[in-house]
């Protein structure tokens, strides 16, 4: 499994490039106010280099083509490091369908025709000289961008459609597709965080977001997360002496300074 | 005078082809060396549905831009306000507003192409009204978090209005001197027609075709650079409305006397030329220059040269320039 961030009120968007510095398989920037995940997500996109980055999409508030616009530009800013994490919002299910469906194809750069009862697209009121199909462009890097669902309705769509749900508790049963994200908040208790995360793994869960407690600072992620956390949930039976020897010195200053105490 | 440079609209065309990602990679490196040199601005422009890819989604591109720089200013120009959701963009723009310490330019426009209308479900006939709609969202929810809003008009009632509100006026490139006047003009003749809101006339920002060539050699490639670039707007459909002594300037109709009427505004010679032609720039009524030299065929390292040459070898003269009264 692995170990992600997800930002939150305890974190701001300068733990991303330290997540990335760190190996963290992902920065999660869906929560809070999901209307505007996209700029939040661009400044990380812009700041990071090889962690990927989940956008929070909302449905209901804007044409489904012109959130696969946005996301398609954030793929091509991060080189293909994007995964979207669609809410479905106020929607029903019939709705978030719809509009999921829209999005879908709106980022396969394949030409869309689409006649349903929230959107028609092309819509055809610019009159009959227009074309029958539209192509939304840039496409995306990637050659799928991952989706994965929240919201009221998203366990009926992950059903219909495949797409995982992330899950927030790990005593429920999780599906066992390829795929299966989770969040979990840390407590900073090491023994109940440890316990958490192997918990997770033995549910299922393939990547788990964590969000931090409150008074913590970006050290954690390398300190706590990456020394503690992530290798528990690696390989089995993992040897805990690895997390408890002295870490290689980083710096040469750090170098420096040992070698003049050994002198 | 301030200066920027642009059009940053991210392409990968039938002449000048790349990846969509090395495009916005170059955004990036671009808005890093903006900065470096000196530059006050660096601004993008949005289309749908164009072959090439030209950037959808203006937004989110300057918020990447301006997340690797610490006082280049990032604009829209334009954002195409009627084909979107106006709270959402409003919201949009403030929270990048926000996370930049206030260094978002929001330049909006009508948009032109029934295309576009056409894919987004949106009349071409409503844009005005669901423009005005989508100013007072931002308003409302923009402003307040520090966004300058810029709007794009080639007529002197829209550039009056923009003045009424007391928003400044982002002017094309493809404008003659003889219409920038007007409309710069028109513009503060609205502002204080209006009793100047907000007690500081605001600004007028206009693209310009210049380049630093000291050689003919030089200057015939950038002729041909800009011509290349219009050659886009024939394929874009776009259109500008004759106003007073100023023709109309049609690339859908008659795209050949378009594209020569567009080229023959650039501004193309070595420093002391570029010095002249900008100070009569001023004289028109324009605050702000924005250079425009991310042209298709252009290379990068052309691009870059020019970017520096302007910086070390013009800006030091100009920046001292005021827009005439």
């Amino acid at each position: 499994m692995r170990i992600a961030l997800l930002l939150d009120d305890n974190t701001t968007t300068a733990w991303a490039a330290a997540a990335d510095a760190v190996g963290s398989f992902a920065v999660g920037c869906w929560l809070g106010d999901t209307e505007t995940s996209s700029v939040v997500s661009a400044a990380v996109v812009a700041t990071t280099a090889t962690t990927r980055v989940a956008v929070g999409v909302r449905l209901g508030l804007e044409n489904p083509i012109t959130l696969a616009e946005e996301l398609a530009v954030l793929d091509n800013i991060s080189a293909g490091r994007i995964i979207a994490v669609v809410d479905t919002g106020d929607l029903d299910l019939d709705g978030a369908r719809e509009d999921l469906g829209l999005l879908v194809a709106g980022l396969s750069a394949r030409p869309i025709q689409h006649a349903g009862a929230r959107w028609t697209v092309p819509s055809g009121v610019m009159g009959p000289d227009m074309p029958k199909s539209l192509i939304v462009t840039p496409e995306p890097t990637q050659l799928e961008v991952p989706i994965w669902l929240v919201g009221a309705v998203a366990q009926a769509l992950s059903a219909e459609t495949g797409y995982p749900v992330i899950a927030d508790d790990a005593g429920q049963p999780l599906t066992q597709a390829r795929v299966q994200p989770a969040i979990l908040q840390l407590t900073g208790d090491l023994v109940a965080d440890r316990d958490a995360v192997i918990a997770w793994s033995a549910a299922g869960a393939s990547h788990l977001f964590v969000r931090v407690p409150a008074g913590a600072d970006p050290s954690l992620l390398r300190g706590y997360i990456a020394l503690h956390l992530a290798p528990e949930v690696a390989m089995v039976n993992y040897p805990r002496v690895m997390s408890h020897t002295l870490r290689p010195l980083e710096s040469t200053e750090e170098t420096a300074s040992v070698s003049a105490d050994l002198e | 005078m301030q200066f920027g440079a642009g059009l940053w609209c991210l392409q990968t065309s039938a002449t000048t082809p790349r990846s969509s990602a090395e495009a916005y990679r170059q955004l990036l490196v671009d808005a890093r060396e903006m900065e470096a040199m000196g530059y006050d601005s660096l601004w993008l422009s949005e289309h749908h549905f164009f072959y090439d890819g030209y950037c959808p989604a203006v937004i989110p591109a300057a918020a990447a831009a301006l997340a690797v720089t610490t006082k280049l200013r990032v604009g829209t120009g334009m954002l195409l306000l009627p084909m979107q959701q106006p709270e959402r963009v409003a919201r949009l723009a403030g929270r990048v507003a926000e996370q930049s310490g206030g260094r978002f330019d929001l330049g909006v426009g009508l948009g032109y192409r029934d295309v576009e209308f056409d894919g987004k479900g949106i009349a071409r006939q409503k844009r005005v009204g669901l423009h005005k709609q989508g100013l007072e969202a931002i308003a409302q929810y923009a402003e307040p978090s520090g966004v300058r809003v810029w709007n794009g008009s080639a007529t002197p009632a829209g550039v009056a209005r923009a003045g009424a509100r007391g928003q400044g006026i982002y002017l094309s490139g493809a404008n003659p001197l003889s219409l920038v006047r007007d409309l710069a003009a028109a513009h503060r003749q609205g502002w204080e027609d209006a009793g100047r809101p907000g007690g500081v006339r605001p600004r007028v920002a206009a693209l310009r075709n210049v380049w630093l060539a000291d050689t003919p050699a030089e200057a015939a490639a950038a002729l041909e650079y800009q011509r290349a670039s219009y050659v886009l707007y024939a394929g874009l459909g776009w259109s500008v409305a004759a106003t007073g002594d100023t023709p109309t300037m049609d690339f859908k109709k008659d795209a050949d006397a378009a594209v020569a009427g567009a080229v023959a505004t650039s501004i193309i010679g070595p420093a002391e030329y570029i010095i002249d032609g900008l100070t009569a720039v001023s004289e028109a009524g324009v605050d702000d220059v924005i250079f425009r030299v991310v042209l298709e065929g252009a290379p990068q390292s052309a691009v870059h040269r020019v970017l520096r040459r302007l910086a070390d070898e013009v800006l030091p003269h100009v920046a001292h320039l005021e827009a005439a009264a």
